[in-house]
């Protein structure tokens, strides 16, 4: 039935493969930090995106009940106060006594704190899904109309549009912070090579504490999206963006940022476009193959290109 | 360190298990699916307040206790839970597990061989008709898939779909019902024009709904509503890819109208075991529910009900705790000839035992007869949106 | 009486799944006890022991590819070696990925593993799994292995149908625990063996030391190939004895990476990795702690209900299970961070022509 509209390719498979893109993009920078900075593999990463989705919705429940209703990238800012202040507590209790030690106990660490945020979770809010927006999502009307008018009909619901915008300014933000600011170079250049950045006199207690911070702004607003897009919360689904969200980062590079993003958007998009009909009238790849579509990206990556493709540490 | 936590786990048991009548009822209550269990646990709960209320177990009013474990959908899970419940809580029968997989698994591994009756209160896979192998222990409270997934078929050619898609999660249970609903609308004379699992719980479905929308208006969708059904579903209206959707109870929930929105749901029929208002044994068993704020028509959450009630009558016909007499009291109690016995009637059913009379329990889930596997036949209903909340109608 | 029979039968069954998961660890120690290799898909490999078993032993179903209805251990010996073909395969691509990548990596191949096993449904049954999978011992009271040889040869199907009435159910239960244990004593044993031998010392150096090692003219990769192989046909066998265990595997939930890769590390960890004997007991200790948690958290809700007659214990009730991942979490945390080196720290080999003097543990 959709026949009628034309242009189902952008409008099925390349929108929502950009969507899903974002918000692994947004993941994958707080992952690709961490690994970068941090050197290790944080598995609790997908738990503080989920946590701070619900978080943001408490605020939005909160204070809805008040008679204040806030749009979620308005309630996303002070949750993601409260999830900077999950990251640093965290890091200073589970991760920071490990510091000097192997990589295994802290990527085990991490492990752990994955199981206590999402049994902590599902205690307080209940493993029951949580309606986010109910209702379905028409297209924009006015975007549908402009474009229809020059024979390129695009359907994008308004969710998806706050998503991209959001997304374009947090990133956008993070390259200024990178570029421009002290902290910012300050961070690629423990990056890079934290002997040397010692060395030079950075406060590293600092860089790691910017890590935290950025990698938590950025988390929040990659769970917040997910339910913006999914309108619904759910206990695990955090986990289950972690590992696109790893092959993303690997794929761009450990500790750039910016491959990160462009990884995140390559693993949404190969995600989506895997079901489209390429040979014939059957999905390319059987769609119960969906998840392994990251996975099998992953591991090609790290083993043809560990460095991934922006050049990225490889241990 | 293991004896300490066996001893306090066993005075921590004893406080409660004096004296009292045993069931141990594993229950999914993590894993992937606690959003459905939910109510169900809340049934069995019920069942067990509803007896307990009206004079308990036995000649002495003793307490019928349900002993709760967790089987988490997982066959290693449950049997843990199901040993500790046979071997530690010395339970006289098991109620539950939710999932196929799992109580296949306890079965196989520890009830059968105990020689403990199991009544699965939602189990639908056709693989559990044949399981046993001359022993008499695993019952069901729920139809077959085999018959769910052929009553689904007649409804989708009786609603005039001569084409349909089909999409079902990859999971023992809908991996299942989908392929009965295949064949039988095969058989029937309906193209299929697509057939694919999807992952459960991914964050979108676009581009499957997409892809396999191409060739029909009607989809037919077998998944649970918290695993990915309700995002699959709203994928599908979002993109417009589909006009009408059938599926099996594991959508079938109020959860779906909230989320969903009634408005957006007029062209959506599910099936469900029987759940019509206006036959007796579900509307004394929507009453009960209701006074209790337990959603009654939610999947699976009367089978829930009726196997506890089925297990507490079968003691109480068999006059004894002991484990060897249940599976031929859980027979005499469940079908004719006998006094009908309808949800919530504990004491009546308790007189009429307690006189020696025959009683034949009619569930809210359909009459509960078993028959020589263990199985019930099950009616089935079709709910469709009716001023904002699931109207269901037997389907004859 | 009956109680007590119970309470054994519980032991029993604590031995038996203690020991599934002590093989499991001993299989991870080889790969990161003794090599350092980061292997965070145990599931995967566990899921191919199993099915590899599951699909040889099992008699002909309809549902999924043979049922080849083979002698058990044909079936765990073929399980072994293909959980060791695959981790050779894998092995050659991967190996010489460092730690977290390698980590990274294996997760993503065991969830493949997993997503072949669930979509193949022609040779696997798919996500419905397989069912009726013989147990060591339980087996032979099953028909079709009474009437065919060798038991075929020592009595009649009526004489032993006859023998088999008169045992307790539970006749099975010791021995299948018996033979878990001694294989898991058997291969500590040959762990043991092989840890103070010459391969084992190089083991640690180039764990501890590569380029030194290299330099020594050590072949570093295929050392490091040959644990990563060793230790999965160790997992496959347990895969093998899990699948005995369950008796119904599905790609699902069985293999579940948080209650197998994730439990089998907590229990190394703290154990004591590179300690064979910390593997053993780590498997025993957290099992135990993580089965009988239940018995102690729904034994704790019926006493807080029945003190506190207004609380809901339906609530407390469908959130205890995530209190018990909440308790292991918290558990691993503190044996990180108060021992290092786990209960029992790896005690180093020395050479036999080396003065008698223990290395410290290590890990702090």
């Amino acid at each position: 039935m959709w026949d009628a509209f034309g242009f189902e390719f952008v409008n099925f498979y390349f929108i929502p493969g950009l969507v899903l893109g974002c918000i692994y993009a947004l993941g994958a920078i707080g992952i690709t930090l961490t690994f970068g900075i941090l050197r290790f593999a944080n598995f609790a990463h997908g738990e503080i995106m989920m946590s701070g989705a619900y978080l943001t919705w408490t605020i939005m429940a909160i204070l809805g009940a008040a008679g204040l209703a806030l749009h979620p990238l308005v309630a996303l800012i002070p949750a993601s106060v409260l999830v900077i202040v999950l990251f640093l507590a965290t890091d200073r209790f589970f991760y920071k006594p490990f510091r000097k030690a192997d990589t295994i106990k802290v990527v085990m660490a991490s492990f752990g704190m994955m199981l206590i945020i999402r049994s902590a979770v599902q205690v307080i809010w209940g493993p029951n899904q949580i309606t986010f927006v109910p209702g379905i999502a028409k297209p924009n009307p006015t975007l549908q109309a402009l474009t229809g008018d020059i024979g390129m009909m695009i359907l994008m619901p308004n969710k998806h549009i706050w998503i991209f915008a959001g997304t374009i300014v947090l990133v956008v933000a993070l390259g200024y912070l990178l570029n421009r600011t002290r902290i910012g170079k300050a961070m690629r250049a423990v990056s890079d090579s934290p002997d040397l950045a010692h060395v030079t006199g950075i406060n590293v207690d600092m860089v790691i504490r910017a890590t935290w911070i950025v990698g938590g702004i950025c988390a929040t607003a990659a769970g917040v999206f997910l339910v913006m897009d999914t309108q619904m919360l759910e206990t695990t689904m955090g986990f289950r963006m972690l590992l696109p969200m790893f092959a993303a980062a690997i794929l761009g590079g450990i500790g750039k940022p910016y491959g990160a993003v462009f990884g995140g958007l390559v693993i949404g998009l190969a995600e989506e476009l895997s079901a489209y009909p390429w040979i014939g009238d059957a999905p390319l790849l059987s769609p119960g193959y969906k998840t392994g579509v990251a996975f099998a990206i992953m591991v090609i990556m790290l083993i043809v290109r560990p460095q991934g493709l922006f050049k990225g540490r490889s241990f | 360190m293991k004896k300490t936590l066996l001893a306090t786990a066993a005075t921590l048991m004893a406080t409660s298990a004096m004296a009292d009548v045993n069931i141990g009822n594993p229950m999914a209550m993590t894993g992937p699916i606690p959003d459905l269990n939910a109510p169900i646990a809340a049934a069995v709960d019920l069942a067990a307040a509803n007896i307990n209320e009206q004079g308990g177990m036995f000649a002495d009013g003793e307490t019928l206790n349900i002993i709760r474990a967790d089987s988490a959908c997982d066959p290693t899970a449950a049997v843990d839970a199901v040993t500790k419940l046979i071997n530690v809580n010395s339970v006289t029968a098991i109620v539950g597990p939710v999932c196929s997989g799992a109580t296949i698994a306890q079965a196989e591994s520890v009830s059968i061989p105990a020689e403990v009756v199991t009544l699965s209160v939602s189990a639908s896979s056709p693989a559990i008709t044949n399981m046993e192998d001359g022993t008499d222990l695993v019952f069901r409270a729920a139809a077959s898939d085999a018959y769910q997934g052929v009553a689904l078929a007649e409804l989708a050619m009786a609603n005039g779909f001569t084409d349909i898609a089909v999409s079902y999660a990859n999971d023992d249970y809908n991996a299942a019902i989908a392929e009965v609903f295949v064949q039988a609308y095969e058989g029937m004379g309906g193209t299929v024009t697509a057939n694919e699992a999807h992952e459960p719980n991914k964050a979108s479905y676009r581009s499957e709904v997409a892809t396999i929308g191409a060739g029909s208006d009607n989809l037919a969708l077998f998944s649970y509503y918290g695993s990915g059904g309700i995002t699959l579903m709203r994928n599908a209206l979002e993109t417009g890819a589909f006009a009408n959707f059938i599926g099996a109870d594991g959508m079938l929930s109020d959860e779906l109208i909230e989320q969903i929105g009634a408005e957006n749901l007029g062209t959506s029929t599910f099936t469900t075991s029987a759940s019509d208002d206006s036959t007796p044994s579900f509307g004394a068993w929507k009453a009960i529910a209701d006074a209790a704020g337990v959603p009654a028509a939610d999947p699976f959450v009367a089978n829930g009900y009726d196997a506890t009630f089925m297990m507490a009558l079968a003691i109480e016909h068999a006059g004894t705790d002991d484990r060897a007499a249940v599976a031929e009291s859980l027979r005499a109690i469940a079908s004719g000839p006998g006094e009908v016995i309808l949800p919530g009637q504990w004491a009546e059913a308790k007189a009429i035992l307690a006189a020696g009379g025959d009683i034949n329990y009619e569930g809210a889930a359909g009459n509960q007869d078993f028959d020589e596997n263990g199985d019930v036949a099950g009616n089935f209903s079709k709910s469709v949106i009716v001023d904002g909340a699931w109207a269901a109608e037997l389907i004859q | 009486m009956e109680a007590y029979t119970g309470y054994f039968l519980y032991i029993l069954s604590l031995l038996t799944v203690g020991g599934i998961y002590a093989i499991f660890a001993l299989g991870l120690n080889v790969q990161w006890g003794f090599a350092g290799l980061f292997n965070a898909g145990i599931v995967g490999f566990a899921a191919v022991g199993a099915y590899t078993y599951a699909l040889l032993t099992t008699a002909e179903s309809p549902f999924h590819i043979g049922g080849f209805g083979l002698p058990l251990p044909v079936g765990m010996a073929v399980a072994m070696a293909m959980s060791a073909l695959i981790a050779g395969i894998i092995g050659l691509i991967c190996i010489r990925l460092r730690s977290d990548y390698l980590a990274i990596a294996t997760i993503g191949i065991g969830e493949i593993i997993k997503l072949i096993l669930k979509n193949e449904t022609d040779i696997t049954n798919g996500p419905r799994g397989i069912n009726k999978i013989p147990r060591a011992w339980e087996h032979f009271s099953e028909e079709r292995f009474y009437t065919s040889w060798p038991m075929s040869w020592f009595g009649t199907p009526e004489n032993w149908e006859a023998f088999f009435d008169g045992l307790p159910n539970w006749y099975w239960q010791p021995l299948f625990a018996g033979t878990i244990v001694l294989v898991v004593f058997i291969i500590y044993k040959m762990l043991e063996r092989a840890r103070l031998s010459p391969w084992g010392r190089m083991m640690t150096a180039i764990r501890e030391n590569e380029p030194a090692s290299r330099a020594a003219g050590k072949d570093v990769t295929r050392r490091r190939i040959e644990a990563f192989v060793i230790g999965a046909a160790i997992m496959g066998l347990g895969g093998a004895l899990f699948a005995q265990h369950l008796r119904l595997i599905e790609p699902t939930n069985t293999f579940d990476p948080s209650k197998v890769t994730f439990l089998v590390w907590v229990m190394l960890i703290a154990g004591g990795s590179g300690n064979n004997k910390g593997a053993i007991l780590g498997a025993y200790l957290i099992w135990t702690i993580w089965s009988a948690s239940e018995l102690l958290i729904s034994g704790g809700i019926a006493l807080i209900s029945s003190t506190f007659d207004t609380l809901d214990p339906s609530i407390l009730a469908t959130r205890a299970g995530f209190l018990r991942m909440m308790l292991i979490g918290i558990l691993m945390q503190v044996i990180l961070q108060r021992y290092p080196g786990g209960i029992l720290p790896e005690v180093r080999p020395a050479s036999p022509k080396a003065t008698k003097t223990t290395a410290g543990p290590t890990g702090d």
